[in-house]
């Protein structure tokens, strides 16, 4: 699921500069309807009110029901100390959500600093999955490459490579996060599989979630995605999988 | 039986039209009574994923000045297999592929559902998009690197077939060659200069050498394989541009203590418009200007590079001490005409803390239906995020972004069209439908919208034309077409119909039907449309003497204060902003922007849309307030105080952590959308950034008229703005006065 969060914004440079969602998030876009509705016109005397402005909005989802049913309970007094009323307490029974929109998509707290990057949303339990193998991942691309080199020019193979070999370089020195390491390990996973499509997209979503990390090889890989689905399958052979068993993908 | 409201809402769903009034009356007199004048907002290419489009051309009448295509309006012979013209009465045999149509078997273009349809037509080759980006590197490095990367990641969202270039300014102008081997080759244009199309294109080797001996012979046709090499598939030429654009230094001249740097971005356009303007006419095409900071050199230059001299502000404007306005105005006036003959359009990425010289560029975008977007900085999410929206697409998957449009309209001989205001210029087509009054880009009945998305509105202005006593005709109704041509992202060309029609009625027995078909806010975001039209052409408190004469009152006093027509408190650059959006987002979207959402979240009950007032500010509500160019939650007093004690921590108050959450959830439901993306701001009781909220609600407490002694709830503003009340009584006063 680490391709849908949000960051908090960029406040040194934009004092109120919004939150950015990951691509995943962009992509999946909307999913209630629009707050779209007015509150009413003033009751002046004397005044012809217009109607409330509002588009009849097809259904009152807008109006989710965080807080239906909810009558705030007698205050409960906790701590004299404190000077100021306490709000009406209460534990609610766990909402059913009103969105389908997944569990990694809350706004995070106001941001603490420049480089926090806060990805948002309750993980409680720590991660589990070993981080993939640099070998699996590299070992298809240098497949798909070596596939490649009937039919596509010398000096793009050449660029191609040069630029997988950047990629090791930073999976290896450490400059790649988890994250990144994980995704690349389903893209790959996908090309093996022919689903060019798929492996397309999760290159996308890297570029436009990672691509301070990316930026300098990911374009070979692209170039890659694209050549090969060109192929024809007979060139195209890859080494049976791994005993590494990835996550799904989460798109 | 429907009511006018969902008849006005079944017709914007099914055809993207909402008319000021329904019914039309049928004599010109009883028009020219209608403080609102029959008009509509138009969205050409409002998203349909319902409407399939059709496969073939579209059949059209054969009159030589009509040409209007068959609609569910016509009648029909089914047997003889003729229709007739609702527009002109002519008499069209249908096409010989039409031979089996009949009763029970009609082309969709005949029922009343398709009053909206797209055609698919081929014609000619296939035409690939063109994106130009033209790239400011006066930038700190900071943003400099933000800028790099997010233009490599655009090369991962652009179509593959795109063809793609790089034009790179700053005291000059360097055009890059993407070759695809060796060293990388560019051509350097002295920023000063200002050159005609015709030098640039021979400057860069583009013209086709001229055959010896052939005297006065018209000027040579570009060599489109040389033109190539500036402009390549990014399918072909990424990964060398990826490194070309990692590679992107700041200007190297350096910039002495007390002055800006020397900015030519007259020239860079000017080379980028020439460039594509010989190999690519009238093909889609982007010119993606990237700025940190306005032009100080050579034409359209802003402002100088004295630091001590600052760029103009409203004030110097109003004094006439703005020393470049008018010529830089004009000369991007120019470009931008040129360049929407072209069909091209021209986008403004514009990131700095101070202007950018918008003001004066922004015909660049408004003629060609280019974006406008104003950032702090190009590291900042605002941009990034916006950005990447630019390249988004639509629920089958396709981009949102479409070219090369061209917009007809049709009408029946009882109407006749004024004009329209919106991203368009005027393609000067004259004929039997256009009125001599002009409202906005008027003397046409075709204008050309050189880039377009499913948000595109126009405001079009008709006039009523029969004769006062001439006898309304029995069940007669006024029909218009809307004939939009365009280049779908997909590089084929559609062409979408939309016919419409309205009763006429006799203003004389009916005027209370009339006045019941009358949209509120249609027309209050087409009064504003031609306010903001006039305020852009016309002194500014003239416009607001005129507003005061329109009668439709609530949404008035919210456009009088508007960033819109209001340019205090905002710099030029910033009001041309906001009108650039103001003028081509539909309806839903531009009231938003003039009379701002206000949504109140409690432990009262459910959240509830409330009046845009200080009474709704009450210390134990969260506010969420969308002007649509920001998204503002503000925190009631006890609120924040609760908040800042940390209750919604402990368990026994998850209810508050809830409360907390709920309107950050909302918001993130527009953020995730809306382009461009809002600034968005969490406020609370006494913080600084309250004012966003304290300065668009009506302040009907203002330490002006709130005594002490009244238990009014809502915190007092301190303003010297007058309240609704106040304004209503005294436009009351003024139209009871008045004998228009």
């Amino acid at each position: 699921m680490d391709d849908l969060f949000v960051k908090p914004g960029n406040q040194e440079r934009g004092w109120n500069d919004p939150p950015q969602f990951s691509y995943g998030l962009q992509v999946a876009g909307s999913t209630r309807s629009p707050l779209t509705k007015r509150g009413p016109p003033p009751p002046a005397a004397g005044l012809q009110a217009p109607p409330p402005c509002g588009d009849p909005s097809p259904d009152q989802q807008a109006t989710s029901p965080h807080l239906h049913g909810i009558t705030p309970p007698p205050h409960k007094m906790t701590t004299p100390t404190h000077r100021i009323t306490p709000p009406p307490s209460g534990v609610t029974p766990p909402l059913s959500q009103a969105t389908s929109s997944p569990c990694g998509s809350r706004l995070p707290p106001p941001p603490k600093g420049p480089d926090s990057k806060a990805p948002c949303g309750p993980r409680a339990e720590p991660d589990p999955q070993p981080e993939p193998d640099l070998q699996a991942v590299s070992s298809v691309l240098a497949e798909a490459l070596e596939a490649c080199r009937q039919n596509v020019s010398r000096q793009v193979c050449e660029d191609i490579a040069k630029r997988l070999r950047l990629l090791e370089d930073s999976w290896t020195s450490g400059r790649l996060s988890s994250t990144v390491k994980r995704r690349m390990n389903a893209l790959t996973l996908e090309m093996k599989s022919s689903h060019w499509s798929a492996a397309d997209d999760i290159h996308r979503s890297l570029m436009v979630d990672h691509v301070t990390e990316v930026s300098q090889w990911m374009v070979g890989i692209k170039r890659l995605i694209a050549e090969t689905r060109n192929l024809s399958p007979e060139l195209l052979a890859f080494s049976p999988a791994d005993p590494v068993q990835p996550e799904p993908v989460g798109n | 039986m429907t009511t006018y409201q969902e008849f006005i809402q079944q017709n914007e769903d099914r055809d993207g039209v909402r008319f000021s009034w329904n019914l039309w009356p049928s004599s010109r007199l009883e028009a020219t009574r209608l403080v609102v004048p029959v008009s509509c907002l138009f969205t050409p290419l409002k998203e349909r994923p319902d409407l399939p489009p059709v496969q073939y051309e579209p059949v059209m009448c054969g009159r030589a000045n009509c040409k209007a295509v068959l609609n569910p309006l016509c009648q029909v012979d089914f047997r003889a297999k003729i229709w007739a013209c609702n527009f002109c009465f002519q008499r069209n045999p249908f096409p010989p592929s039409y031979a089996g149509i009949s009763d029970v078997n009609q082309p969709a273009e005949l029922m009343p559902q398709f009053s909206t349809i797209e055609y698919v037509v081929q014609r000619g080759p296939v035409a690939p998009l063109i994106f130009l980006y033209v790239v400011d590197t006066c930038l700190e490095e900071e943003d400099l690197q933000a800028l790099r990367e997010s233009l490599q990641m655009s090369l991962s969202l652009l179509p593959p077939n795109a063809l793609v270039g790089l034009i790179t300014f700053g005291r000059m102008v360097q055009v890059h060659e993407l070759s695809c081997e060796g060293i990388a080759k560019s051509y350097v244009f002295r920023g000063t200069k200002e050159l005609s199309s015709k030098q640039i294109q021979e400057m860069l080797g583009l013209m086709k050498p001229a055959v010896s001996g052939q005297q006065g012979r018209p000027a040579a046709p570009q060599d489109p394989s040389a033109t190539c090499r500036f402009l390549q598939p990014v399918h072909r030429v990424d990964m060398n541009l990826t490194d070309l654009l990692g590679e992107l230094q700041r200007d190297p001249w350096p910039v002495p203590q007390g002055k800006r740097p020397l900015r030519s971005t007259g020239v860079a356009l000017s080379v980028a418009v020439g460039l594509l303007e010989g190999a690519f006419p009238n093909t889609g095409a982007r010119v993606m200007l990237f700025t940190g900071g306005p032009p100080t050199q050579g034409p359209g230059m802003v402002v100088g590079d004295e630091l001590k001299t600052p760029i103009r502000s409203w004030h110097d404007i109003q004094k006439d001490n703005a020393r470049h306005l008018k010529k830089s105005s004009k000369y991007y006036d120019t470009l931008a005409n040129r360049t929407a003959v072209n069909g091209h359009s021209i986008d403004i990425y514009a990131c700095a803390l101070d202007q950018t010289g918008l003001l004066e560029m922004k015909c660049l975008s408004n003629l060609t239906g280019g974006h406008i977007v104003m950032g702090d900085s190009f590291n900042t999410s605002l941009f990034k995020q916006t950005f990447q929206r630019v390249f988004s697409k639509d629920y089958s998957g396709e981009f949102r972004m479409a070219f090369g449009g061209t917009m007809e309209v049709k009408t029946s001989r009882e109407l006749k069209v004024c004009g329209a205001i919106g991203p368009c210029v005027s393609l000067g087509a004259k004929g039997p439908s256009v009125s001599e009054n002009e409202m906005g880009v008027g003397g046409t009945s075709q204008w050309k919208v050189c880039s377009l998305n499913p948000s595109t509105t126009l405001a079009m202005f008709f006039e009523v034309v029969s004769q006062h006593n001439a006898p309304v005709p029995q069940g007669g109704r006024g029909a218009i077409q809307f004939v939009t041509q365009y280049q779908h992202s997909s590089t084929q060309r559609r062409i979408r119909v939309t016919t419409v029609a309205r009763n006429w009625a006799d203003a004389q027995s009916q005027i209370q039907h009339i006045e019941s078909s009358f949209d509120q806010e249609a027309s209050a975001v087409i009064m504003a449309r031609l306010g903001v039209f006039r305020a852009e052409s016309e002194e500014g408190p003239d416009v607001l003497r005129w507003l005061d004469r329109q009668l439709i009152r609530l949404f008035m006093f919210h456009l009088r204060r508007s960033p819109f027509l209001q340019v205090f408190n905002n710099s030029p650059d910033e009001s041309s902003y906001y009108r650039h959006h103001f003028v081509r987002q539909d309806l839903t979207q531009s009231l938003i922007m003039v009379q701002p959402m206000l949504y109140s979240y409690s432990f009262h009950g459910p959240p509830e849309p409330v009046l845009l007032d200080s009474s709704s500010i009450l210390p134990d509500r969260i506010l969420l307030m969308d002007t649509f160019f920001q998204l503002v939650i503000y925190h009631g007093e006890t609120i924040a105080q609760w908040r800042k004690a940390g209750y919604q921590e402990m368990a026994e108050y998850e209810n508050f952590k809830q409360l907390l959450q709920a309107p950050l959830d909302d918001a993130q439901e527009i953020l995730q959308t809306r382009f461009p993306m809002p600034r968005y701001v969490d406020t609370e009781h006494g913080g600084s950034q309250a004012r966003f909220l304290l300065s668009k609600v009506n302040p009907s407490q203002t330490h002006n008229n709130s005594n002490g002694w009244t238990q009014e709830p809502g915190a007092p503003i301190l303003t010297d703005d007058v309240s609704l009340q106040v304004f209503m009584d005294h436009l009351k006063k003024l139209a009871v006065s008045s004998s228009t």
